[in-house]
């Protein structure tokens, strides 16, 4: 009975395993994409005043900081700077 | 200009019963002394009435006589006063952002993170961001903390966009609150297809949007309050001149644009038809026309004349003799 049980198990991995690589791998990098994209999105519109865009709201919103900070630490070492460019955020 | 029965009734119980009080005026014309005199009265009635000032040049202090500052104080039995400082309040408001994102922080990114929000403290728009942050914290204890709270507004520019303000916060949080939502939902679509890649949930949903909604609410919250006839009231004060009617005409507009009820026009230092012997000087043909114009303009609302006293009015003896003048008019 445990044998068969595994073996199903075994089984029921392999066919999600094709399932995934036939359907969902390919949506995986769009999904990510999107994911990024709307983040980025979001702390444009929350940190608009960076850019030089007037945000009436940017002292309600200082609790984001942590947040806009790691993304920001992640995005120059995703663009090949291991260091962060001067005149920024000094993380690190 | 003079008000029957009925109509002085109702004044005096908006005037003394309505929780949350805004005065508003031109500069000059008398806000912080008609705000203390109602204030004053209302706490003698019994009430836990405070008092607080909003405008950065602080005057309720000297028409009380007494030192005042950030923090309520009581003055008299019932009476509490208050001065907000903006720049005190800014400081708070920072370290309590500190405070809650304590925990959030990456300790690599903490010494960054408060480097920038200290640069943000600097900003033109903190103080007064920090301001509101207070006066819709104090518009939540009228009816908690204290049965009524009279605000001593600034001169009208400052005051109505302080009035306005939270209408158009509520809107700007609203969109962030909506791309967050969508930043999330894609976020758990990410971690189905990624799994472990994807790195960790928040344990207790997400602290960003936390903030968020609890800003929109307060925000909501000072909106529903400013707008509510039930609850609040905003005072003109003007005086039988030509720029403070013309000003205030304009203040009304805005105001009733926004959806914010105003509850009377207090007509300040009105001089007797007739010099009455004690000082002061009778009416003039100049303030006549104003007391005519002031009735036209305003007319939709109810108009209450207050008498010019013989002197200056200075503490809370005269504070009371004004309010009795006020509140029980033998005639004017």
């Amino acid at each position: 009975m445990h044998r068969y049980w595994l073996w199903l198990r075994r089984r029921a991995r392999a066919a999600r395993e094709i399932y995934e690589g036939l359907y969902v791998a390919p949506y995986r990098s769009q999904i990510y994409r999107a994911y990024r994209q709307e983040q980025d999105l979001f702390l444009l519109s929350a940190f608009s005043d960076l850019l030089g865009a007037p945000n009436p709201a940017a002292f309600y919103t200082l609790e984001l900081y942590p947040e806009l900070i790691a993304q920001f630490h992640e995005w120059h070492v995703r663009m090949g700077m291991p260091q962060a460019p001067d005149g920024g955020f000094r993380c690190c | 200009m003079s008000l029957d029965g009925d109509a002085r009734r109702q004044v005096s119980d908006l005037l003394l019963r309505r929780p949350i009080l805004f005065f508003g005026g031109k500069g000059g014309v008398g806000k912080t002394t008609l705000a203390a005199t109602v204030a004053l009265r209302s706490a003698t009635s019994g009430r836990r009435t405070l008092l607080v000032s909003t405008d950065p040049a602080h005057s309720v202090g000297d028409a009380l006589d007494v030192r005042l500052g950030n923090a309520a104080r009581e003055v008299l039995p019932n009476l509490w006063a208050v001065e907000i400082d903006p720049a005190e309040e800014a400081d708070r408001y920072i370290a309590g952002v500190k405070d809650r994102i304590a925990t959030v922080t990456p300790p690599r990114l903490a010494a960054e993170v408060d480097r920038q929000i200290d640069i943000a403290r600097v900003t033109p728009g903190a103080e007064e961001a920090a301001l509101f942050d207070r006066f819709t914290r104090l518009m939540d204890d009228a009816g908690a903390v204290y049965d009524r709270v009279v605000f001593d507004t600034a001169p009208l520019g400052h005051t109505l966009r302080l009035l306005a303000l939270p209408e158009q916060m509520q809107l700007w949080i609203r969109g962030l609150i909506g791309r967050r939502r969508k930043v999330n939902v894609l976020q758990r679509m990410w971690r189905n297809v990624a799994g472990a890649a994807a790195g960790d949930a928040h344990a207790d949903g997400d602290p960003m949007l936390a903030v968020l909604e609890e800003r929109q609410a307060r925000f909501a919250r000072a909106r529903e309050t400013v707008v509510d006839r039930a609850r609040t009231a905003f005072i003109f004060v003007v005086v039988p001149e030509r720029l403070p009617i013309l000003e205030t005409e304009r203040a009304a507009g805005t105001l009733g644009r926004h959806g914010i009820p105003i509850g009377a026009v207090l007509v300040n230092r009105v001089r007797p038809r007739e010099a009455d012997g004690a000082g002061a000087a009778r009416r003039s043909k100049e303030e006549r026309d104003h007391l005519e114009d002031i009735e036209r303009r305003f007319r939709a609302y109810p108009l209450v004349p207050v008498p010019l006293l013989p002197r200056d009015i200075q503490g809370v003896d005269d504070l009371r003799e004004l309010g009795r003048r006020l509140f029980e008019p033998t005639g004017a």
